[in-house]
This record gives structure tokens, sequence and C-alpha cells, in this order.
């Protein structure tokens, strides 16, 4: 028997847990499919599926098996992949959403240039699902945002970007040259999914903290609307926007840590992490990641007093 | 940053206000009214340390030699050995630390008696500081205001206050913002004495107690404030070096004299420190 085709059939109707469902996306007639489950069945001598009520379960040795079964079609996936990498196809790449469009323009174009073989199909993800899809082999490579990490994720050399803070024009702090993160007391703050970011969310809050800045409210989202609305300040690096006012950030507290990530290195994908840090330092004002500034408490003498 | 936000910062605090700062490093610098001379007060402990340092590098003086200041020398003042009760036998260091880190007038007038003032006004010749001067004690400044006045403290009558010889930089302890500045740059930079009693100059500036000033317009952790005050009737300064954390070192110094004679001016205090950030940031621009 074909084991990994009858692997796949078994996870198609574990996330249904209907026979007729899992056959309409499998692209097959209910019947044969419902035989070929038995026939697993048979194969690892273990009920999958509890059919005796009118829905579908999974039994305890099919919830114990899903997990495995999944790696495995999505790792038999992966070598078909490799394979028509190797005939220079697709290299399908993640991008968080709020990398600025220039960059991922830049990307597309610095990678055509090096590899015109293979076309890149960029998808803006956030770094969490990144790492799933790497997982799942739905991309091959990521850009993402540390700190991350899973295992049998490899990353590629990591840049850093200093950040600043994004306030509305009609801001009081707008007219300083620069903002200390203590001095946005009483504003609120936007920031990308906590989902999403979860490594950078945590860092930034934190460093927020130690510097006398705790945000009354936290907004989630990619855009610059709260920001435009004087509703709340984001950190990002310089962005030229009418109604918005960028400033650097005294001390430069904030450092956006990125690099690109991988599962399976493929030339396509050594190519595209090399072109990848080519384009982040030149549009993106990224740079080598140096050593961290030590953080320095002034002393003044009325703090113990 | 321009002239006319200074003014209206100043005005808006009730004081008439003088500025200066620069980068101590490349020398850019904002000057507004920097150049007007102005009663020191007891700003002119700093260059009284300076001279301090360096006659203890020249070997003229042990810093670590005990004086004994006995009650009945004492000189009157709101801190440190000027507020106690008893004879203090103390290293000469430690008097130059009370003078500063707490503006303590005995310990001044004790060191002072000591270094001399030609030896400080011709170090600040040597320094081209020539619009600083050391002329009076804490006890002949106290004295001064007592006889001009015909009374003694407070002094809060309009009357009183333009007969004050102490407000009148010709005749008492003087420099400019400018000059303070200066000075300060001097020590930053390893060049006012021995590099050893730089350090120790900025370390012991560092320790000064007062925060309303020019450390409250830099609220932050990673920010370090040093200075020196000086405070007379209506009149309120500081000179001092703010520290940024990426190495910036900016010297400053800001004189205001309030329209007000009340004692009490939160806000005239708290522009030395506001003004002052504005000044740093468009440095920094």
């Amino acid at each position: 028997m074909d084991l990994v085709r009858h692997l796949r059939y078994f996870t198609v109707v574990a996330e249904e847990l209907h026979f007729g469902n899992a056959a309409i996306r499998l692209g097959m007639a209910q019947p044969p499919l419902s035989q070929r489950i038995k026939r697993l069945e048979e194969e690892l001598g273990v009920r999958l599926f509890d059919r005796s009520s009118r829905q579908v379960r999974l039994t305890e040795a099919g919830r114990l098996l899903l997990g495995e079964a999944r790696e495995i079609v999505a790792r038999v996936d992966r070598l078909h992949e490799l394979v028509r990498h190797g005939e220079g196809a697709v290299l399908k790449i993640g991008v968080p959403p709020d990398l600025a469009a220039a960059v991922i323009a830049g990307l597309v174009e610095g990678f055509r240039a090096s590899d015109p073989e293979v076309r890149l199909a960029p998808a803006e993800i956030w770094t969490a699902d990144q790492v799933g899809a790497l997982a799942e082999g739905l991309i091959d490579v990521g850009v993402v945002r540390h700190p991350v990490s899973a295992p049998g994720l490899r990353f590629g050399q990591v840049l850093v970007q200093p950040q600043g803070v994004l306030l509305a024009s009609g801001d009081p702090l707008a007219g300083s040259g620069e903002v200390h993160l203590a001095d946005l007391a009483g504003r609120e703050l936007l920031m990308p999914p906590r989902e999403g970011e979860p490594g950078m969310h945590a860092e930034v809050l934190a460093e927020c903290r130690r510097h006398g800045y705790v945000p009354a409210q936290v907004h989630e989202g990619a855009g610059l609307g709260l920001v435009l609305a004087g509703v709340a300040v984001a950190f990002g690096p310089r962005v030229e926007q009418p109604g918005l006012a960028w400033r650097p950030l005294l001390g430069s507290p904030l450092v956006c840590r990125v690099s690109t990530a991988w599962r399976t290195a493929t030339a396509a994908v050594t190519g595209f992490s090399a072109v990848a840090v080519q384009t982040l330092k030149e549009r993106a004002g990224m740079m080598d990641e140096g050593a961290a500034p030590v953080r320095r408490v002034s002393r003044r003498p009325g703090m113990l007093a | 940053m321009g002239v006319p936000e200074l003014e209206a910062l100043f005005r808006a605090a009730g004081v008439r206000g003088r500025l200066f700062a620069a980068d101590i490093d490349t020398g850019r610098e904002v000057a507004y009214g920097a150049d007007e001379p102005m009663p020191t007060a007891s700003m002119f402990k700093v260059p009284l340390l300076v001279e301090f340092c360096r006659q203890a590098d020249a070997g003229l003086l042990d810093p670590r030699i005990r004086v004994t200041v006995t009650a009945a020398e004492r000189v009157s003042g709101p801190t440190g050995i000027s507020s106690m009760l008893d004879d203090v036998t103390i290293s000469l260091r430690d008097l130059a630390y009370l003078m500063i880190a707490v503006s303590d007038n005995t310990s001044a007038d004790t060191l002072l008696a000591r270094i001399g003032r030609d030896a400080i006004n011709a170090m600040l010749d040597g320094f081209g500081l020539a619009g600083t001067r050391v002329v009076h004690s804490c006890r002949e400044t106290n004295a001064s205001m007592a006889e001009d006045a015909g009374h003694g403290w407070p002094f809060l009558d309009s009357e009183d206050l333009a007969r004050l010889r102490v407000l009148d930089p010709a005749r008492t302890n003087r420099s400019t913002p400018r000059e303070l500045a200066g000075l300060l740059g001097l020590i930053w930079r390893d060049e006012a004495a021995s590099a050893e009693s730089c350090a120790w100059m900025r370390g012991v500036l560092n320790l000064q107690v007062w925060p309303h000033r020019l450390a409250s317009g830099f609220p932050y952790d990673d920010v370090g404030v040093s200075g020196k005050t000086g405070t007379l009737p209506t009149l309120r300064s500081e000179a001092g070096v703010v520290e940024y954390p990426d190495g910036g070192r900016y010297a400053v110094a800001v004189s205001t004299r309030s329209f007000s004679s009340a004692l009490n001016q939160p806000r005239a205090d708290a522009v030395i420190g506001t003004a002052a950030r504005m000044a740093v940031d468009h440095l920094r621009r």
C-alpha cells in the first residue's frame, strides 16, 4: 500500500471529522475514501475513528498518530518541493505584513536578478505564523523578527534596525528632536499583533517599562491609522507620511532584529537569504548586529535619599 | 530651536533667562544672552573646586589633611556644616565634597581661606575666563545683604532687592553662562587639572543633591546630570553637564532672575531644566 497517501487521507478526515467533506476536499468519492481508511486501520492494527455514533470521532490511537502522520506528510511534501526547486520552480517566502512595500519589492527584484530561474512567491505572514508555515512546508524561507525559536529552525545573518517613535504631527513631542521613552507617558501604544509577534511584543513592552513608559492601552494592528488619529503612538523605522512625525528615541533603547529563517537549506533558500540581507540593509536601513549597548543607569543622589 | 522659543519658555515661568549650552566634544553651541555678566552666587564654588584640585596636583596642599572647623567659625547656611551645632574635624577634600554636593557655605569659606581668591582668579585668567571673578566669601556675601537691606533674611521687597550688591555682577562674584559652561567643559575634558583630579571633580559634581533645576529637564534613568546650583533672592541658576547614553555630553549654564521675589517658585526652578533640555535637543539634531 502507498502508506504516505493513506496517511494524507487520514489527516484530512481527521481535520473534517466527516467522510463526505473530506472526500470533497480530496477530490474523490466517499466509498473509496472509507475503504482506504479501513485498509490503513488494518495495516496499523488499530481503529483510528469511532464511527459508532452519528458523528465521526478520533479514537485515542487516532489522536496519538495524527501528529506523526502530519509530520510525515509534510516531510514528503517538502521532499517533492525540494525536487521541484532543483528544476527551478517557485520559492515561497513569508514576510511580516508591516514590512514596507518597497522592501518587499526590493526582495523580489533582487532575487530575480540573482536567480532568474526561480520565481519568488511572497506571502505576508507574521513571525509566529511563519514558524508554523515553515514547519508545514507552506513556505520555504521567511523573514522573521527575533527573538524567535523553534526546533529545526535555521537562521540567516541577524540585522538590526533602531526604532524611532511615530507620532501624530500635532503631538507636542513632534516638535522635539528626539524623544525619550519616558516622555511617552500617558500615550497609548500601537503594536503588531501579540499573537503574530510574541517575542518582539514582550521585548518591546519590557524595555518600555524599564525606561519609564507603561502604555495605558496597547492596540494591535499593522496600519498606522490610530497614530494618524492621535490615538496612539507606534515604534518603527523612519516614515515620511503627511500627518505623521517620526522622531528617534533617545538612547536607542528599542532595536528591531530581523533575519531569514528556514528548515531545509536549498540553493534557492541560501540565495534568497543573501539577497534579503543586502536588500534589508539598502532599503530598510538595517545594519549588522553590533554589540548590544550597555544599559546605563545614571546615579542621582535623590534616588536613594 | 529659536530665540523666540526660549524667550517664551522663560517668560511663561515668570523669569528672565540667560543660557549657554555646548557639545563638550564638538564645540557646537547654543547661546542666549550667554555673555551677559551675572552674579554666580554659589556657583563660585566650582572655580574654587578647580583651584583646590590644581593646588593639590601641584603638591601645595594635601587634600587628605584634616582640619577642625569650630562652631564659632561657622558661616550661616541651610546645609552641611553650616547647619551643624558642634566642632567638626574633616579632611579638605570632604569639605570640597560638602561644598559642592549640598552647597555648604562653611566648607566653601574654610577652603577659600586656604586657596586664596587671587590664586583662583589667576587660574581663571590662565584659562581665558576673565569674566569670571571670585571676590567675596560666603560670609562676606551674607553680611553685605544684611548691610544693604538694613535687616536680615528674607529679602522680599523690591526696594531691598534693588540695594543688594550681591545682585549686581559688577560688585560681587560673577561670571557668564558661557564661561561657567566653559569651565565645566575643561573639567569634563580633563583639561582643568590632572586627569585624576578632573575625574574626582566630575564625581563630586555628580553627587549634587538638588533635583529641581537642571536635572528636572532630563528625568531619565539613562541620562546623567551633574552640576552646581546658585541661588540668591530672585536669582536661580545652575551650571552642569548632561551625559547621554550614546556618549554625547553637553555643558550647560542657565541663569534666571524671577519677576516675583517669592522664595518658592517651582516653575522658575524647573524652567532651568526645560530650557537646558531644549538646547541640548537642538545640539543633537
